[in-house]
């Protein structure tokens, strides 16, 4: 089984699965680029509240949140070390760990829970999409901009979601073949990342071959097909609450 | 008439190894015959041709007597393909997703794709599993995931590339059965197979590749007598009873 287990589809049928793929990708955006604009501690506190609603609305289990989350914690406490020390010290201040500063653990946190936020947007999102109909309204959009090949890169894109365990499957094995033999016992590091990475190419290659193959043979086809998608009031209502929301962290 | 033949039919690669060669094969509707012949003897090469996967170097495939060229969409949905390995034929993130993927690219209504998603799981057993991700299905499971996939495109006939590779006893009895229940609904069969003594009971004929060519084609108990010469195992016992499901 899949030795990484993040970002995947949750099946259910909360209000949150419910809305339209096009206007959640619209509100995802959204959402993200108010998280990466604002900066005072009362609107991380109140998108997260709010995001925290949204996923209790959508059903998935909380739990789920904290062992997604858990991928990050060393990045996050990474970037919080980091930011702590890389702050010029105010003149004259009392600094007990040389390089240390209070604003830049500030600014340190705030970064960490930025990080926090962006991927509890991904959760919501990813866990309540399914790959088929995310590729639907990829090629939607797409398809207003003349000349792109938009069934092409929708596909790709939902493609790579169902690609990318298999390939970390594959890594843990070639890797494990390789401790079999003792590969541990060669000095050179480049050597047996050699010896990791282009087999583990070789093989993801190969396959991508023979997996278009059998799309092919089930009638897949690279022409854009305007697929059946209705928004209702209550997409445009989703939207609208989240316009509301960003509009009330720019303008607060 | 007959619903598949293959005039001439020869295939090369661009690096000169020569994948089949000037195959004639006439199959029957409701036939159900095993292809076998050793590794690289051109199995697969040929069934990809019966999709119109590969382009011929030579010759060509008529499906119910018009060349399949003429309506690749039509031959692709009449003429179902089940890969050799599951994982490369699994597209979706659910297997209800999944099974979708076809129905969905002939354009049909979502109540038809639905109808047919339905279908096909309640055939091959995987109802209960309709929301589950494919990979955390067992590797018998997956097979039948990718039978059902087949399925939902409601084919003629149904082409199996090895479908017992890497399954352990019960996960070959399980998708042996499947094989024998779509032979009964009336869909045309064929088998790639090296492991004869799973299924040759249940064959009406059998067709032997060796290097790109068909070297043997009849009866189970006609072909079997000379199967050694080209390095298939020869079973044990009586070939008319011959399976793994008793
Ligand atoms: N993409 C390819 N390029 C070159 N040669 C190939 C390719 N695919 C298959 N072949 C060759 O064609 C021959 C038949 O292969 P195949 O039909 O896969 O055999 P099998 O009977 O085991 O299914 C083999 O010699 C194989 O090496
Ligand atoms: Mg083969």
């Amino acid at each position: 089984m899949a030795a990484i287990n993040i970002f995947h589809y949750l099946p259910g049928n909360s209000v949150i699965h419910r809305i339209d793929t096009r206007i959640k990708l619209v509100c995802m955006i959204m959402l993200s680029i108010t998280t990466s604009l604002m900066g005072r501690v009362w609107d991380y506190l109140f998108l997260t509240i709010i995001l925290l609603l949204f996923f209790w609305l959508s059903g998935m289990p909380v739990p789920r949140l904290l062992k997604e989350l858990k991928y990050f914690h060393l990045l996050i406490l990474m970037i919080i070390g980091i930011q702590a020390f890389s702050l010029p010290p105010a003149p004259g201040a009392f600094i007990p760990i040389p390089g240390f500063t209070l604003a830049g653990l500030k600014s340190g946190l705030l970064l960490g829970w930025r990080l926090v936020v962006i991927v509890i947007i991904c959760l919501l999102f990813t866990g309540t999409t399914q790959i088929s109909s995310l590729r639907r309204a990829v090629e939607w959009f797409l398809h207003f901009i003349p000349g792109l090949p938009a069934a092409r890169i929708g596909t790709m894109f939902s493609l790579t979601f169902v690609i990318i365990p298999l390939i970390f499957d594959r890594a843990a094995e070639i890797s494990d073949a390789q401790k079999a033999r003792c590969v541990s016992g060669r000095k050179n590091p480049w050597q047996r990342i050699s010896f990791m990475v282009f087999p583990l190419l070789r093989r993801t290659f190969e396959q991508a071959d023979e997996m278009a193959m059998a799309m092919e043979s089930r009638c897949y086809s690279e022409v854009y097909r305007k697929t059946a998608m209705k928004t209702s009031g209550y997409d445009w209502m989703a939207l609208g609450f989240t316009a509301l929301v960003c509009g009330f962290l720019f303008l607060l | 008439m007959n619903i598949l033949e293959t005039q001439n039919l020869t295939h090369i690669f661009p690096d000169d190894t020569i994948g089949i060669h000037d195959i004639n094969l006439r199959f029957q509707a409701g036939e159900f015959t095993i292809l076998s012949g050793t590794n690289g003897s051109g199995k697969t090469v040929l069934v990809k041709h019966f999709n119109g996967l590969l382009t011929p170097s030579g010759g060509r495939v008529l499906f119910e007597g018009k060349p399949i060229t003429a309506n690749l969409k039509y031959t692709r949905s009449s003429i179902g393909l089940v890969f050799q390995d599951s994982n490369n034929q699994i597209v979706g993130q659910t297997v209800a997703e999944d099974v979708a993927f076809g129905p969905e690219n002939l354009g049909l209504s979502p109540t038809e794709v639905k109808r047919r998603v339905q279908k096909a799981l309640t055939a091959v057993d995987l109802s209960h599993l309709a929301n589950q991700r494919p990979y955390v299905l067992s590797g018998g499971q997956k097979r039948k995931l990718a039978i059902a996939g087949v399925l939902a495109m409601e084919p003629k006939i149904i082409i199996f590339d090895e479908p017992f590779t890497g399954l352990d006893y019960p996960g070959v009895r399980q998708v042996l059965q499947q094989i024998l229940e779509l032979h009964h609904n009336n869909h045309t069969i064929i088998l790639i197979t090296h492991e004869l003594e799973k299924v040759l009971g249940h064959a009406h004929r059998i067709i032997v590749m060796d290097r790109g060519k068909v070297v043997m084609d009849g009866s189970p108990g006609k072909v079997i007598a000379g199967i050694e010469n080209y390095g298939l195992k020869k079973p044990h016992g009586n070939v008319e009873t011959m399976t793994w499901l008793q």
